[in-house]
């Protein structure tokens, strides 16, 4: 049992909110549409709270204003191109400022 | 039930409509039925009906999205979030599982999850994603109403044409009602410049926005005459009421078709005198209305919106993005961009102005950019960047002196230099302009036009300014007249020295897209007139049909004439003869409606 949960890829990468209105719809969007895209499951983390990268409502009622930090983690085949691509969305703040 | 009650509100799209009212209330309780479901058929037959409510409901918004894209950006992100939130697990998975595990009904089902994602949003802090709920609740209803077969979302589907009435209209309910039985809009909140407004021009219904108190008095199935010239509804109408309605409408749609042929039409007199006809907008929405009407470019960009809209200061980068955008899709017609018209007291923050007593006199525009140099700067940047993807011009409104026009142009030039070393692309030969609205500003007109590329006088200020007179305030309104013996020899003193100066002048108030102030304006030596989009087909059939001279002879006599009186009873006598037809709705149609 331990044996076939150890190998399913995962990934798990700290991230900021840096663009200067944080998550707010236009970002959620994105990265539930970029999250529909991977077979991975992928989540969201701010303080012990987790919510599914898929969910929109989720990210939204995360609360996440401008130099949030969360946990990204994805677990499935493509779980760390899911998280690259997903932290790179953050990095270029989403294309806003 | 009173006959002909006549209520007045504010003219937000021109046309008349006589139809019955379909009342949108505000949204109530929408429970629905709840019930325990006892049996696994009963569960599987209650997963599949809130899976096919779900399945219409994607339908819908997909087959809306489509019609709208292209024209209403900002409209069709709202229907993509409304697509987003469908799928969501919060909102649906949960619901499916309450069906599966608790046993709940369809509706019963739905309404627990959206009440606890009501409560997960009431906790957080952020306004503006707290205010995302609006669009949740908005998802919810389109789900139950669809469950039910009953309107819940406010979505109707009237076999009849209806006028709709409602409180307030959002976006994503003007979108739904496109290409539907709406024949007109009549709402209590909302501007001329409201986004209702923008979407009965592009749709050519009527409407009229804030009208107080049309929820109440008027009731679902009433009979209503709504006139978007004027601003009026008229409240179960008369047969005498009706006929001249009837009348008038036919009279309005034949004016309107007779018109719109002069859209692709340069503005030149019979004599070949030329001038410019442009577009006053606000909304990047409005580029489309403004291209349709055969504007030959925009003579005021209001840049406000941006800085109202959102609790924080709009960056440089999301300003250029938007100008780019404007620019863009004008050109190659050249696009005026006039920079902040807005007083402290106006920004939701991060600044902090008090209040002020007297607005019209306090730190506003052009003084408030001078005080604040640093968003000043950063519209300035943003505005010179977009003037590397095609025609602009750049403007500053309510200059008082000529050290303002000096100040704003050396600011401007650092920027310039600015840009420059970082290796942004911008026109270096950008003209830029002062706007004519102080009574200061033309005494020094002579002065002021060594100092500027162009003037565009902005009459609705500088009437206020000259004759001392608040339109706003009911009991000197009636004063505001443009043509006021006072207000045409400012004009004239501004149009000679921009003339012996060789820079061109322009009229971007609302007196610009009036027909009865045409002739006059012309002959005063108006290069350009920048007005509301709907006015331009009109004004061009009328300078295609007038001589240049007789213009300049009646600007001749109207400044020979002493009274405002007098020059009103001339200038309505002379239009009203020459286009009977045109001076009877040009002047509503202008906005210039007498309420």
């Amino acid at each position: 049992m331990s044996e076939t949960k150890s190998e399913i890829p995962a990934a798990c990468q700290e991230i900021w909110v840096e663009n200067r209105l944080g998550l707010h719809a236009r970002p959620a969007m994105k990265i539930t549409n970029l999250a529909l895209q991977f077979q991975a499951d992928m989540f969201l983390e701010k303080d012990g709270v987790q919510v599914n990268a898929r969910d929109l409502l989720g990210i939204l009622t995360l609360d996440c204003p401008q130099g949030t930090r969360l946990v990204l983690k994805a677990k499935g085949p493509d779980a760390s191109e899911a998280v690259l691509s997903v932290s790179r969305l953050f990095a270029h703040k989403f294309g806003e400022s | 039930m009173t006959e002909n009650h006549y209520l007045q509100g504010i003219p937000a799209s021109p046309g008349i409509v006589i139809g019955r009212a379909w009342v949108l209330s505000e949204m109530g309780e929408i429970k629905g039925r709840f019930r325990l479901l006892f049996t696994e058929e009963e569960k599987a037959a209650e997963t599949a009906r809130l899976q096919a409510a779900m399945d219409q409901a994607h339908e819908d918004l997909t087959r809306l999205h489509q019609d709208i894209s292209s024209e209403f950006p900002e409209h069709a992100h709202l229907l993509e979030l409304h697509m987003l939130i469908l799928k969501d697990q919060m909102l649906c998975d949960e619901s499916l599982r309450l069906i599966r595990e608790e046993r709940l009904n369809a509706e019963w089902a739905m309404y627990r999850a959206f009440e606890k994602i009501k409560e997960l949003f009431s906790r957080i802090e952020d306004p503006y994603i707290k205010g995302r709920l609006a669009d949740v609740e908005s998802v919810y209803r389109r789900l139950v109403g669809n469950l039910t077969g009953k309107a819940t979302t406010r979505l109707f589907d009237s076999p009849e044409p209806v006028i709709i009435v409602a409180r307030d209209l959002s976006p994503a309910e003007t979108t739904q009602m496109a290409n539907t039985k709406v024949v007109g809009f009549v709402t209590e909140r909302g501007g001329k410049t409201s986004h209702t407004a923008i979407m009965a021009q592009a749709l050519e219904i009527p409407a009229v926005v804030g009208l107080d108190n049309a929820t109440w008095e008027i009731k679902p199935g009433d009979d209503l005459i709504v006139d978007g010239l004027l601003g009026r509804v008229i409240l179960n109408p008369d047969d005498k009421v009706l006929e001249r309605y009837r009348r008038r409408q036919l009279e309005f749609g034949a004016f309107k078709l007779e018109v719109a042929r002069f859209c692709t039409f340069a503005a030149h007199t019979l004599d070949d005198h030329a001038t410019r006809i442009l577009a006053n907008i606000e909304l990047p929405e409005e580029i489309q209305l403004a291209l349709k009407s055969g504007a030959d470019g925009v003579g005021l960009y209001r840049t406000e919106f941006l800085y109202l809209r959102q609790r924080l200061l709009p960056t440089e980068e999301e300003l250029y993005r938007d100008y780019k955008k404007v620019v863009e899709a004008m050109h190659p017609r050249q696009v005026t961009i006039r920079t902040l018209d807005i007083g402290g007291d106006k920004f939701l923050s991060p600044l902090e102005y008090p209040q002020e007593m007297n607005p019209a006199l306090g730190l506003r525009a052009i003084r408030f950019c001078l005080k604040e140099p640093g968003i000043f700067r950063s519209q300035l940047k943003a505005i010179l960047r977009a003037s590397a993807h095609g025609q602009v011009r750049v403007m500053f409104p309510l200059i008082s002196s000529i050290q303002e026009m000096r100040e704003a142009r050396q600011l401007l030039q650092e920027i310039q230099e600015e840009l420059a070393k970082e290796g942004h692309l911008f026109d270096p030969q950008l003209p830029v302009g002062a706007m004519i609205e102080v009574p200061a500003a033309v005494t020094l007109a002579s002065l002021l036009a060594q100092e500027a590329d162009f003037f565009s006088i902005g009459t609705n200020d500088l009437i206020q300014y000259a004759l001392a007179i608040d339109r706003s305030n009911k009991q000197v309104a009636g004063l505001y007249q443009p043509l006021h013996p006072a207000v045409l020899r400012m004009i004239l003193q501004v149009a000679e020295a921009a003339r012996s100066a060789g820079i061109s002048v322009a009229v971007c108030g609302e007196m610009a897209g009036d027909p009865l102030y045409l002739p006059i304006l012309l002959g005063l030596g108006v290069d350009e007139l920048s007005m509301n989009h709907m006015s331009i087909p009109m004004v061009k059939k009328v300078i295609r049909l007038i001589e240049y001279k007789d213009a300049q002879k009646m600007a001749r006599q109207a400044l020979d004439m002493v009274t405002v009186d007098e020059i009103n009873d001339f200038a309505v006598q002379e239009m009203s003869s020459r286009f009977p037809e045109i001076f009877r709705f040009g002047s509503a149609l202008a906005g210039a409606a007498v309420i």
